[in-house]
């Protein structure tokens, strides 16, 4: 029975779906107003965030008992797949444990504040019902991400959101720079999708079931390797499953190498990238790998490498931060570079620490994002800000100001907010993970330097930001629509000074800069004594390294993590304001040859060009031709073989007279021989001891046969021998044919071996006989059969033998055709008599032809033994043999 | 009432394939300037077939293998043809499929052809006809019959009602799959003798000729036979040449009924005939296949991505998506071949309703170039929508049916044990998902997101009553497949299994023979003799 806590699951996933459903139709369609669009969206987040926060109450209330508590919602089965002949169904079941718990509840509430946002943001979008059609949609999807209790159903939110994000990055989609945006995000993030379809039939197949709680139980079966086919790889199959799994994160979250479809993103609506691109979706591969950390934990190879990917992507992406000159593109870079945080966490163990930075970043990079969208609705600025267009937005957006400092102050980790605790619960993990990697104990302190490097960028191009945009003086008001500026979609009814924007705006701007501010709280280092409810909260469902919890404890780790992070942060954070603080802004005439290269984002979208997408253009060129010339051309071929063939037949039309009398005359003569000379063939069918023959008939035809092949023919000349019977008897044979009946049951009547004087005498052995036939235990020589005149004479080796039942001795038992002859305990070979039958055939102008066949006969048994195993083998087609 | 279900139980599949035909009937002797009657008949005629062939989803007891509704009226007892039928969960959703697709594809092609209405209700009828019996038929040479009739009424509506290279493209298309046909029809002649061999009795009916074992050689080649001329039809890659001819000519009916119901015969007649006849040689050619099959996954993908002309990229994505099937098919297992069947069905939908969709512009713009499109989201909304929908399922997004079957069958084939590195035939077949997004997406760009700067792409009008009308069922399984394919499942299953199990069954058997014949072969020199042995017994074996 589903408690009442359960029964929200569905709903929280459904009413977002619904809203979608309406907005999508009603609003589209039949151009609903847009009140009523903005409340049935906001509505459908709003219910959704109050039953995910009534099933967050289930799940605390279920935690204190057991930390793995979680709640079910089992709706149906979706569909079955089969492993080893077990069914293993695939069900729509959500479940909601510590993990997605909060999770749902930051998504439906961030999303919630972020559809308010974007009701008043968008609000002279004439596209505004489309608007909130997607992002419900996306909604309900992120929502079956991180609800669904297994692989699959996790897979349709994670293509769902990818569709939203497509259909929301290309939502002004008149700018083909924009929709090209779109395709790249779902193309590029495909990619991934692959690698997670793959992750998964490997974690199927291997524990049987695609149930995430299932599949972590099972865990630590993972380590042997991975079979390919029969080879044994070095790698163990936990490797693989997460190496390919983490292909997938890798595009969902933008990580090295599949991470440039982020930053392109930034073409879509504000609301989207703060919700989108910064909050919700780009965490769902953080939250995967928590979701499955029992087994990530059980490959320090896949560990490494995603601890290696995430470091390099934290340093590459605030690197490219570093010199950005628009507001967005800034925070993009950002958002790949606190990504890459997150995943370095997830690399050294520490999951709980890079799912805490998930909630942190939501905040704090949500906020921003919005405060980057609330100075450009000031500005009137479309698809992004440039430094050039704005400054000194202080004097005029006081909350924008404000609340945008205090998450410049979040995601720099400056002490007491929240970026601070998230970030040194990081860098404290990488410094406790050495032990981890057995292969190289110095990973975790690389990690951590590198990635308090990355902090310290981080801080500096924030503030870089902040001051630049907020601080100095204005710099705007001359330029609207220049190439930056795709989209005029908006209607401009005044410029001038820019000023705040409305209570829509701003209220969940202050609401998330308060959540930046605090949220950190929740984790606090528990070696210095202080509560850390997070790493409580999370115990029960999300795994890390065996010495975890004397790590979190570890005071001398910590307090090095703490102090770096904070000279990180700090420092930062003062040569930022020391070089851009009330600075104007210029933009330099010529750029160093590095911040050159920083600027065109270390080049890497050219290098993709030129190494995957021109290839693989020029491949598709390639095969559309190769289809049209070759594989068509070899249809055409025969095609023009078959013309060609009827061409050379015309030719032999030539109208010319003789050449047709002379091919009439040929054409007599051969029908001439045809019919003058007989032409003998025989069909037979053989019936135990006696065979049916039947001769090819012809006009006139006289038959005569000679059953036995001596030379002398055994009826008279007559038409009505066309269809003739013989019996025969032991003696007629001219070969023999050994047919095995029986050897162990296995090979009854299936395996014949004939003998004649040319092939003599044929040794039966263990392959045929099966091991029955030996007497002696240790009897070499296998009995051998062998033919002379007409007589068949078996040599019984090592074997004892009897003939038709009766035990024979000797060194050579004589044998009649017709008999069965037992070898050793079971093992029984018929004797088959080959005779040979030869036919006559003249017609009526006295030509004569003669053929033969060859027939195998079971003659009538000489003695009392009656055949046995003759039901085996009553019927076999024969082959005439006409000579 | 009970007693009508009682009759039609009898008698359901001969009115099925009756219907269609004495609907044709009846048109012949329409006059033809009845036009509107001709339309509204012709419709009328195909939705009657469509409520009778509900009585199979009714009535019919699919939790087992056996064929449902089985009938068999004696056509030439001596040769022992008959007219032998009977549906399992296997071809009930191509029978389903067939009739819920066919006056969705003649009510659509209503707004375009003008000209020769009562040929074109005609050759749709009669193609209807001949669909369903292949589909139901368990007579091989009734369901040759019906096999090479198909091609007529198709041959017919493309050279006529095509466009304007319509004579080389029917010509190709019948010659290229008549040609493959033939030699099926020899192989089959020679089952039909060998059989008479043993048994001493002649019959086509398929579940007795499976009961034969033939010698693996002869397997081989009789396999190949059957092979091409199925393989032709799906159209596997490198036999696929006569499809883009084909679709591209062919006018809009006409290319959805070839997508969703013609190129099933290939795939199906390989589960329905080639596999349980020959499973030695099936088991042999297994890998290769599956082979052919990722190349065509990954070549059509790629081919479709540089087409200009969207209808002959949606042509090449079926021969993608064909691949998928195939591959599922070859995997031999039970979801592989599950999946296999289910994206016959799907693919049928997805592809159906992008060939309407393609349609509807064509009609608009009478061009069906990528280049000459651009921004129509602005001006076309809910089309826009459509076809993003569609295309999203036939990229095989969660959620839409082309997900489930798609992910069947790579599941299928990562398990599979009988592809040697089934992981490395997963792996690149998986691709196909990612290239799938490449090409289908590409086309989506270019026609409708970027500025509408094309003139003649102003002012065009939206989706009509009329086109949703043929759409709107299209798109509703969209979805009904994506989220419940239980139910479509649940009835397929039994079969497949019933199947998977005859199949090993004998593949096991003739593979004892097998090793037997190598045996007999170093011993006796080639002088071959016993062709085939009857399996005796194999029926009880099974239970």
């Amino acid at each position: 029975m589903e408690s009442f806590y359960e029964t929200a699951l569905g709903l929280i996933v459904l009413i977002p779906m619904l809203g979608a459903l309406l907005n999508g139709i009603g609003g589209c369609f039949f151009k609903a107003d847009k009140a009523i669009v903005k409340a049935v969206a906001i509505g459908a987040v709003a219910s959704a965030f109050v039953l995910a926060c009534i099933a967050f109450a289930g799940v605390v209330q279920g935690h204190g008992d057991d930390p793995s508590f979680a709640l079910t919602q089992h709706l149906y089965e979706w569909f079955s797949v089969q492993v080893d002949g077990r069914t293993v169904p695939v069900n729509v079941r959500f479940t909601m444990d510590a993990l997605s718990g909060f999770m749902t509840v930051m998504i439906t509430g961030i999303g919630l504040l972020i559809h308010i946002y974007a009701a008043s943001y968008m609000s002279e979008e004439p596209s505004f019902a489309r608007f909130f059609a997607y992002l419900n949609l996306f909604m309900a999807s992120m929502l079956i991400l991180v609800l669904g209790s297994n692989l699959p159903l996790m897979f349709v939110g994670w293509e769902g959101v990818g569709v939203c994000s497509y259909l929301l990055i290309g939502f002004w989609f008149e700018n083909p720079a924009y929709a090209a945006a779109g395709k790249k995000a779902f193309i590029t993030n495909r990619v991934g999708d692959f690698g997670v379809l793959i992750g998964m039939f490997i974690l199927l197949s291997a524990t049987g079931s695609f149930e995430f709680g299932e599949i972590n139980r099972h865990a630590s079966s993972l380590t042997m390797p991975f079979q390919l086919g029969s080879i044994s790889l070095e790698a163990s199959i936990a490797t693989m499953a997460v190496l390919f799994l983490f292909l997938g994160c890798t595009g969902k979250s933008a990580q090295l190498p599949l991470y440039v479809w982020l930053p392109d993103a930034m073409a879509g609506p504000t609301p989207v990238s703060a919700l989108i691109h910064a909050a919700t979706m780009v965490t769902s591969g953080v939250y995967l790998a928590c979701r499955l950390s029992p087994v990530f934990v059980q490959s320090p190879t896949a560990m490494a490498v995603i601890a290696v990917v995430g470091t390099l992507t934290a340093l590459i992406a605030a690197s490219i931060a570093l010199v950005q000159n628009q507001l967005k593109k800034v925070l993009a870079y950002s958002t790949v570079s606190q990504l890459g945080f997150m995943f370095a966490a997830v690399g050294v163990g520490a999951f709980s620490a890079g799912i805490f930075h998930v909630l942190t970043h939501a905040f704090f990079k949500a906020c921003l994002f919005l405060g980057a969208g609330s100075v450009m609705h000031a500005v009137h600025a479309h698809g992004d800000a440039d430094f050039r267009d704005i400054g000194g937005m202080k004097k005029w957006m006081p909350y924008t100001n404000i609340t945008f400092f205090i998450s410049c102050l979040a995601i720099a980790g400056i002490p007491g907010t929240s970026g601070f605790f998230s970030k040194d619960m990081i860098l404290h993990g990488a410094l406790n993970a050495g032990e981890f990697f057995e292969f190289a104990p110095w990973l975790g302190q690389a990690v951590f330097g590198a990635l308090a490097l990355g902090a310290a960028c981080t801080a500096f191009y924030m503030f870089r930001l902040y001051y630049l945009a907020f601080t100095g003086e204005f710099r705007g008001g001359h330029g609207h629509g220049h190439d930056d500026h795709g989209h005029d979609d908006h209607g401009h009814g005044h410029h001038g000074d820019p000023h705040e924007s409305e209570f829509g705006i701003t209220v969940p701007l202050m609401v998330l800069a308060l959540g930046a501010a605090l949220v950190g709280f929740l984790g606090m280092p528990s070696w210095a004594h202080l509560p850390d409810f997070w790493n409580e909260w999370l115990d029960g469902v999300v795994a890390g390294l065996p010495n975890a919890h004397e790590g979190h404890h570890d005071s001398s780790t910590g307090s090095i993590a703490a102090i770096v992070g904070t000279i990180a942060g700090v420092g930062g954070w003062l040569v930022a304001r020391g070089m851009f603080k009330d600075k104007p802004w210029h933009a330099a005439e010529h750029l160093s040859p590095l911040h050159q290269f920083l600027m065109d984002k270390w080049r890497v979208d050219e290098f993709y060009e030129a190494v995957l997408i021109r290839p693989m253009t020029a491949l598709a060129k390639v095969s559309a031709g190769i289809d049209r010339v070759a594989v068509d051309g070899l249809t055409k071929l025969a095609a023009g073989a078959a013309r060609g063939f009827g061409w050379l037949m015309t030719r032999a039309q030539t109208g010319e007279m003789h050449a047709y009398s002379a091919s009439m005359a040929f054409g007599i003569i051969g029908l001439t021989w045809w019919v003058a000379y007989p032409h003998a063939h025989i069909d037979a069918a053989e019936k135990g001891d006696a065979v049916h023959f039947v001769a090819g008939s012809g006009l006139g035809y006289e038959y005569r046969w000679d059953f036995d092949s001596d030379g002398e023919f055994d009826t008279e000349w007559g038409a009505d021998k066309r269809d003739v019977s013989h019996a025969y008897d032991a003696d007629s044979a001219v070969a023999a044919e050994l047919v095995l009946v029986e050897a162990a049951g296995r090979f009854s009547g299936k395996y014949k071996v004939r003998i004649d004087e040319v092939s003599g005498a044929v040794d039966l052995s263990t392959r045929h006989l099966g091991d029955g036939w030996r007497t002696q235990p240790h009897g070499h020589t296998p009995p051998s059969v062998r033919y002379e005149e007409g007589k068949v004479f078996v040599r019984p080796g090592a074997s004892s033998v009897k003939v038709n039942g009766t035990s024979a001795e000797g060194s050579e038992i004589p044998v009649l055709p017709g008999s069965t002859v037992q070898f050793g305990d079971f093992a029984k070979v018929r004797v088959d008599a080959v005779v040979r039958s030869t036919l006559a055939v003249r017609n009526a102008f006295g030509n004569l032809d003669k053929t033969r066949v060859d027939v195998v006969v079971q003659p009538k048994a000489p003695a009392h033994a009656a055949r046995k195993a003759d039901k085996n083998s009553s019927v076999m087609a024969l082959r005439s043999e006409a000579q | 009432m009970e007693s009508l279900s009682a009759y039609f139980d009898k008698t359901v599949l001969a009115w099925l394939v009756a219907v269609p035909f004495l609907a044709a009937f009846a048109v012949l002797f329409t006059p033809r300037q009845s036009v509107k009657f001709l339309r509204n008949f012709s419709v009328g005629a195909m939705l009657v077939e469509f409520v009778i062939s509900w009585h199979l989803l009714a009535r019919g007891d699919y939790t087992t293998a056996a064929y449902q509704f089985s009938a068999s009226y004696p056509l030439i007892e001596s040769w022992g043809i008959s007219f032998n039928v009977g549906v399992d969960g296997i071809s009930l959703w191509l029978v389903m499929l067939t009739t819920f697709v066919t006056p969705i594809a003649l009510y659509a092609s209503w707004t375009s052809v003008e000209t020769k209405v009562k040929e074109f209700a005609l050759c749709f009828l009669f193609l209807e006809c001949a669909m369903i019996g292949a589909f139901v038929s368990l007579d091989l040479f009734v369901f040759y019959v019906f096999w090479e009739l198909m091609l007529v009424p198709m041959y017919l509506i493309i050279g006529i009602w095509g466009g304007a290279d319509r004579v080389y493209a029917s010509i190709k298309f019948f010659l290229y799959t008549m040609v493959g046909s033939l030699l099926m029809f020899v192989a089959i002649l020679y089952v039909v003798n060998a059989y008479h061999g043993v048994t001493g009795t002649y019959t086509f009916d398929v579940t007795q000729l499976s009961q034969l074992v033939l010698e693996r050689q002869a397997q081989l080649f009789l396999f190949g036979a059957f092979a091409l001329a199925f393989a032709i039809k799906v159209p596997m890659f490198p036999f696929h040449t006569w499809l883009p001819d084909a679709h591209v000519q062919a006018p809009t009916g006409g290319s959805v009924i070839l997508a969703a119901v013609l190129l099933k015969m290939g795939t199906y007649g390989f589960v329905r005939f080639a596999m349980p006849l020959f499973p030695l040689a099936s088991h042999a050619f297994a890998p290769t296949l599956a082979l052919l099959a990722v190349v065509g996954i990954i070549y059509g993908a790629y081919c479709a991505w540089v087409q200009k002309d969207v209808k002959k990229l949606v042509a090449y994505s079926s021969v993608s998506h064909l691949g998928f099937v195939m591959l599922g098919i070859f995997s031999v297992t039970q979801q592989g071949i599950s999946g296999a069947v289910l994206q016959m069905v799907n693919h049928g939908i997805s592809t159906g309703a992008l060939f309407l969709l393609v349609g509807v512009i064509y009609e608009r713009r009478h061009t069906r170039l990528l280049s000459a499109f651009g921004g129509l989201a602005k001006g076309m909304p809910l089309y826009t929508l459509l076809f993003v929908i569609v295309s999203m399922s036939s990229v095989g997004l969660p959620g839409t049916n082309g997900f489930i079957g798609e992910f069947m069958i790579l599941n299928g084939t990562f398990l599979s044990e009988r592809l040697p590195t089934a992981f490395v035939f997963a792996l690149f077949a998986s691709t196909g998902v990612i290239l799938a997004a490449i090409y289908m997406l590409h086309a989506v760009l270019k026609m409708f997101w970027g500025p509408l700067d094309n003139p003649e792409n102003e002012g065009l009008s939206d989706v009509s009553g009329r086109e949703l009308t043929a759409l709107a069922p299209l798109l509703a399984l969209v979805f009904v497949l994506g989220f419940f394919p239980g139910v479509f499942l649940e009835k397929m299953n039994p079969a497949v299994d019933g199947f998977l199990r005859a199949y090993n069954a004998k593949l096991i058997e003739s593979s004892e023979n097998d090793e037997a014949r190598v045996l007999k072969a170093d011993a006796l020199n080639g002088a071959t003799r016993g062709d085939v042995k009857l399996a005796l017994g194999q029926a009880e074996g099974d239970k």
